[in-house]
């Protein structure tokens, strides 16, 4: 993992005393709340339906048991004794106090976290793979190029101030697990025929009111011209970005207006100025951070598959959470395990301080002492010897985050909704409850394999229901909170490229959307050809059969 | 009234704006003006020979006059005063500096000790600017 040095640490001090003035020079009444307002958004400060919210930045998802117990220290502190983990891989704390934020900040910053960028109109924290450094697919490890992008987007005097929010994922694996079709930038790594790094750069992706797949715009960018070229993106957008519409003011508004070829080249006029000068990123640069992500110290273990299967016929549960949970390690005798939120009667992404502990104590027992939170809301340990999974399994299971649904049906992607957030139009945390209650058959989930269901409370996307095999979209409809649904979403994982889901049809009550979901999944379970993926049966069949047999039913 | 604070060598001073620059807009400029530039301005190759280049936010928020500043300090190699003004605040002179600005207005009404106390909150940064020569040499740059 990064560490810091002195620099990264005296900055974070300076960032914790400049936010503790503009705290206290609002709560003197020297700033106006339109002004402390863009502050306290870029210290990661939302002021939500019932109390402010606080986004914690997990930069690339990666963090450390140490910084988790910290985690865990301030849900018991300053909050209720809980935190959350978002889509984008940060913690969220729904309940801080606002005279308190410093605070937190500063216990933050003893740990080397922050919340800095994590809100507003700035370029956020860049997410990559959850599996990143463990995947046996990956073709190289995406979080230095990620952690020089942190570094290099934090406090950036000239892109502070942007039209809109602005996210970068990145990817260096052959699986998509980083959505980067559906950020402002996606970048994917790789080697080129040299055996030198380079990116394929997409731009303009994204989710909210104006669903939108990335372009690619530059492929095989060399490393050394990363920074200038990203650079270049920025000014352009920042220059010519809306300003008169914040439904508007997102990159990908501005790359269709211009074209995906004309906004290439006015990047590329304003990169020829700049792109042999000093914004080149050296390879002694990067170094001290390959170092920093370098493998862990590997033993050379068995792969324990004499055991495993023992305890596959003792623990049919154990079975199923290898099944799904579990996923093959780069390194022999090494997994990669998910544990998962998503437990029936909890909100998705919900975590206690006590499951952080135990999360953290994990960690330290069978994983280097590192974990991730992932794109879908869980927590992962990236590299655990084999012959640990039972005694693991065993204590997640005592902490409720052994449910074996990974990837599958009730492994449900949710926004906060209209339980906490100010935006949303409905409720969505009922919704996935309502659906974990309905498909609560392990077999028959099981049996339905992979499927992606993610849900937003509103057009804002926060749950990516454009990307879900299964979207569900609440939407307001004269005050009555009513739920749209798409299919045939994907966010570019497992071989299929990212695609849009096609809405069925008028939307339906909440109590109706188990029913109209049961609907959907009898025309897959009768429709598919062996093996066959929701998706690719979706992708064969097309949206008609389902659309007429939910709306036969409805009559 | 209001105050501006200008760069002297490596000190800032606050000083009250008892002058108003004779501002001409692009369309009326000549060389040896003081140019007004709305943020949305191209940057101009003749602007260097301008006495005074202002550039008026029209909200603190937006950043357009930052990409400005610094393809004026950059492209157009304008090595003269560049003053923001219009709606900007205390805390984000800081970022102003960095991308070139030398003379800051500050509107009516703020309090110029505390913007020249936040000019620079930080000792150090993560990336370049076009301020960076200027700045104290101890001062670190992470990236470029």
């Amino acid at each position: 993992m990064y560490q810091y040095d002195e620099f990264d640490r005296q900055f974070l001090n300076e960032r914790v005393a400049h936010y503790r003035d503009q705290t206290e020079r609002y709560l003197a009444g020297n700033l106006s709340e339109e002004e402390f307002l863009q502050l306290r958004l870029r210290n990661g400060l939302y002021v939500q339906r019932l109390a402010p919210m606080l986004r914690v930045a997990v930069p690339y998802g990666t963090l450390s048991a140490v910084q988790l117990r910290k985690l865990a220290y301030i849900a018991r502190r300053y909050d209720r004794g809980y935190g959350h983990l978002s889509t984008r891989q940060n913690m969220q704390f729904n309940w801080p106090e606002l005279a308190e934020v410093p605070d937190i900040l500063e216990a933050l910053a003893s740990v080397e976290m922050h919340a800095i960028q994590t809100s507003g109109s700035c370029i956020r924290n860049v997410t990559t793979d959850e599996f990143s450094g463990a995947a046996a697919d990956e073709v190289l490890d995406a979080r230095p190029y990620c952690e020089v992008l942190r570094q290099w987007s934090t406090n950036h005097p000239e892109f502070e101030w942007l039209p809109r929010k602005f996210k970068i994922a990145v990817t260096g694996a052959t699986h998509d697990r980083a959505a980067i079709a559906v950020h402002d930038i996606g970048l994917r790594a790789y080697h080129d025929a040299n055996g030198q790094v380079v990116f394929d750069v997409y731009v303009g992706g994204g989710l909210g009111r104006t669903p939108v797949i990335g372009a690619l715009i530059y492929s095989g960018l060399p490393e050394q011209h990363l920074l200038s070229y990203i650079e270049s993106i920025m000014r352009v957008y920042n220059r010519y970005g809306r300003r008169d519409n914040k439904y508007k003011a997102r990159i990908k508004i501005l790359v269709r207006a211009m074209s995906a070829e004309g906004f290439k080249a006015k990047v590329e006029e304003d990169w020829a100025h700049i792109k042999g000068g000093s914004a080149q990123l050296n390879p002694a640069d990067l170094e001290p951070l390959q170092a920093a992500f370098a493998p862990p110290l590997f033993e050379d273990l068995d792969d324990q598959q004499a055991d495993i299967e023992q305890w596959r016929l003792q623990h049919p549960a154990f079975s199923q959470w290898l099944h799904h949970n579990v996923v093959p390690h780069k390194q022999r005798g090494y997994a990669a395990v998910t544990l998962s939120t998503k437990a029936t009667g909890v909100p998705p992404g919900d975590v206690s301080d006590e499951q952080m502990d135990a999360v953290a104590d994990w960690a330290d027992q069978y994983s280097f002492g590192e974990l991730r939170i992932s794109h879908e809301q869980n927590f992962v340990l990236p590299h655990v010897p084999r012959k640990h999974l039972l005694t693991l399994w065993q204590q997640a299971q005592e902490q409720g985050l052994a449910t074996a649904n990974a990837g599958l049906l009730t492994d449900m992607i949710c926004c906060p909704g209209g339980d906490y957030c100010s935006l949303a139009n409905a409720k969505s945390i009922p919704v996935a409850e309502a659906i974990q209650r309905r498909f609560d058959d392990y077999d028959y989930v099981h049996d339905l394999g992979e499927l992606d269901i993610n849900i937003s409370g509103c057009m804002n996307a926060c749950g990516h229901h454009h990307v879900g095999n299964i979207g569900i979209l609440g939407v307001d409809k004269k005050g009555q909170e009513f739920y749209q649904i798409s299919i045939g979403g994907h966010s570019g994982h497992s071989g299929h490229d990212a695609a849009l889901g096609q809405i069925v049809g008028p939307s339906f009550a909440r109590e109706e959307v188990s029913d109209v979901l049961a609907t959907i999944l009898d025309v897959y379970v009768e429709q598919r050809i062996e093996d066959e993926s929701f998706l690719s049966c979706f992708q064969r069949i097309g949206l008609d059969p389902f659309k007429e047999r939910i709306y036969v039913n409805n009559d | 009234m209001s105050t501006t604070i200008k760069r002297n060598g490596d000190e800032w001073q606050a000083q009250a704006a008892c002058i108003v620059p004779d501002w001409k807009q692009p369309e009326e400029w000549q060389p040896g003006d003081a140019l007004l530039l709305p943020v949305d301005a191209e940057p101009n190759p003749a602007y260097r020979d301008a006495s005074l280049i202002g550039i008026e936010f029209p909200a603190f928020t937006d950043g357009r006059g930052l990409s400005l500043a610094v393809l004026l300090r950059t492209r157009v190699e304008y090595s003269g005063e560049l003053r923001a003004t219009g709606a900007i605040h205390e805390d984000v002179l800081h970022y102003m500096v960095r991308c070139g600005f030398d003379a800051l207005e500050l509107p009516p009404g703020r309090d110029a000790d505390t913007a020249v106390r936040l000019l620079a909150p930080y000792s150090g940064h993560y990336q370049g600017s076009v301020s960076q020569a200027q700045e104290n040499a101890t001062r670190v740059q992470r990236w470029a």
